[in-house]
């Protein structure tokens, strides 16, 4: 019962934070700021959710095969998505997307654009 | 494209075995054979591709726990504040962030360690980089979109941004 | 066992929820990464369900969709770049 509590707690807490990113990828004014928001799915609320699934799997469940492919899900979701979360950013900016307030400070385009 | 070594198609082989295993997860004999044999053309193939330095590198005890203890610790500490911090801002209406892209000093070598601190700056909501550039001197930069811009200059913004990951990263990587 | 399912359902609402900036994102890179989101939020929703109804498939689905989700942000993201990788300062970026 106790290992129940505690993986709905864990599974609990990836939900809000996977809520935070999607409240914060639907109303953040600016392309840029949507992707930073968005980088909380793919970080605490995996993790927590995927912590929960393998709490359940590794002691209710007694089954190696789904706890090892639960941890190789959120590794390869870890290891793959700053990968491209930087490859986007990148072509976002050279494509020429820029938010329509002026940014604080914009040293890329200092440097590089004109 | 240089040819190959030995260790290298032995660990591209031990990775690709691996995920046969983990996806089969059946121990009969025939299936490990069958297994065997399609990853060994699979690593004969792709292990140039794939890793380009000593493959045996980060076996050495030490950098393996500093590494352990890194991933663990360190970047998780920093990890939960950043996204605690990220998901206040979402709910407080999206309103209290003024975003801006800074440009930070690195001081890391190596090549794999450049590449594991940008990703690590990428994995903390909040921060990510944009792109890593090189000047005249030999000086590494990293250019970063960062959502709430305290201060534009560079190091200050860099021990803002990175102090502790790059404390940490020197451990493995040096 | 049931408050999986129920977890799950709430997931798959939020990976709903993203398909709204997909379709009215203003620029291809919010398509992208609202589409990754939903991605990655189907993805849980798949391995609590695989928990829910104790058959092993759903797993392998899942694996497979958290490897194939990086493929097409990186093929985005380089069709962004204009099919260029390195920064040269000395050639004329755009």
């Amino acid at each position: 019962m106790l290992i129940r509590i505690i993986a709905d707690l864990l599974i609990a807490i990836g939900l809000v934070f996977a809520l935070a990113g999607t409240k914060g990828t639907l109303k953040m004014p600016d392309t840029y700021s949507r992707m930073q928001a968005s980088t909380c799915i793919s970080t605490m609320g995996i993790l927590c959710a995927g912590l929960g699934a393998l709490v359940y799997a590794v002691f209710t469940m007694h089954s190696a095969s789904a706890a090892i492919k639960i941890g190789v899900i959120v590794l390869m979701v870890f290891v793959t998505n700053p990968v491209g979360s930087h490859a986007i950013i990148k072509g976002a900016y050279r494509a020429g997307f820029r938010p329509e307030k002026r940014m604080e400070v914009d040293e890329f385009r200092r440097d590089f654009d004109e | 494209m240089q040819k190959a070594k030995f260790p290298a198609i032995a660990a591209t082989f031990v990775l690709c075995y691996a995920f046969w295993i983990l996806l089969d997860f059946s121990f009969k004999v025939e299936e490990l054979i069958a297994g065997a044999v399609v990853s060994l053309p699979v690593a004969l193939f792709s292990a140039r591709f794939f890793i380009h330095e000593n493959a045996g590198w980060f076996l050495h005890p030490g950098r393996f726990f500093s590494a352990i203890f890194f991933w663990c610790g360190t970047f998780m500490v920093e990890l939960v504040k950043a996204n605690v911090d990220m998901a206040k801002r979402c709910f407080g209406g999206c309103k209290n962030i003024n975003p801006g892209i800074v440009k930070i000093p690195v001081d890391l070598r190596s090549d794999y360690g450049q590449a594991a601190l940008a990703n690590a700056i990428t994995m903390t909501p909040g921060t990510i980089t944009l792109d890593i550039a090189e000047d005249k001197d030999g000086k590494t930069w990293y250019y970063i979109h960062w959502i709430d811009v305290a201060t534009a200059e560079p190091e200050a913004a860099g021990e803002a941004i990175k102090g502790r990951l790059e404390r940490g990263l020197r451990r493995v990587w040096e | 066992m049931s408050d999986f399912v129920i977890f799950a359902i709430f997931f798959a609402a939020l990976a709903v929820l993203n398909l709204i900036r997909v379709a009215l994102g203003p620029t291809p890179a919010d398509r992208q990464v609202a589409g990754d989101n939903a991605d990655i939020l189907i993805t849980v929703a798949l391995v609590l369900f695989s928990l829910y109804s104790g058959r092993a498939i759903y797993l392998d689905i899942a694996l497979i969709s958290a490897m194939l989700g990086i493929i097409d942000t990186m093929l985005v993201g380089r069709y962004l770049d204009r099919g260029r990788w390195h920064y040269d300062a000395d050639s004329d970026h755009r």
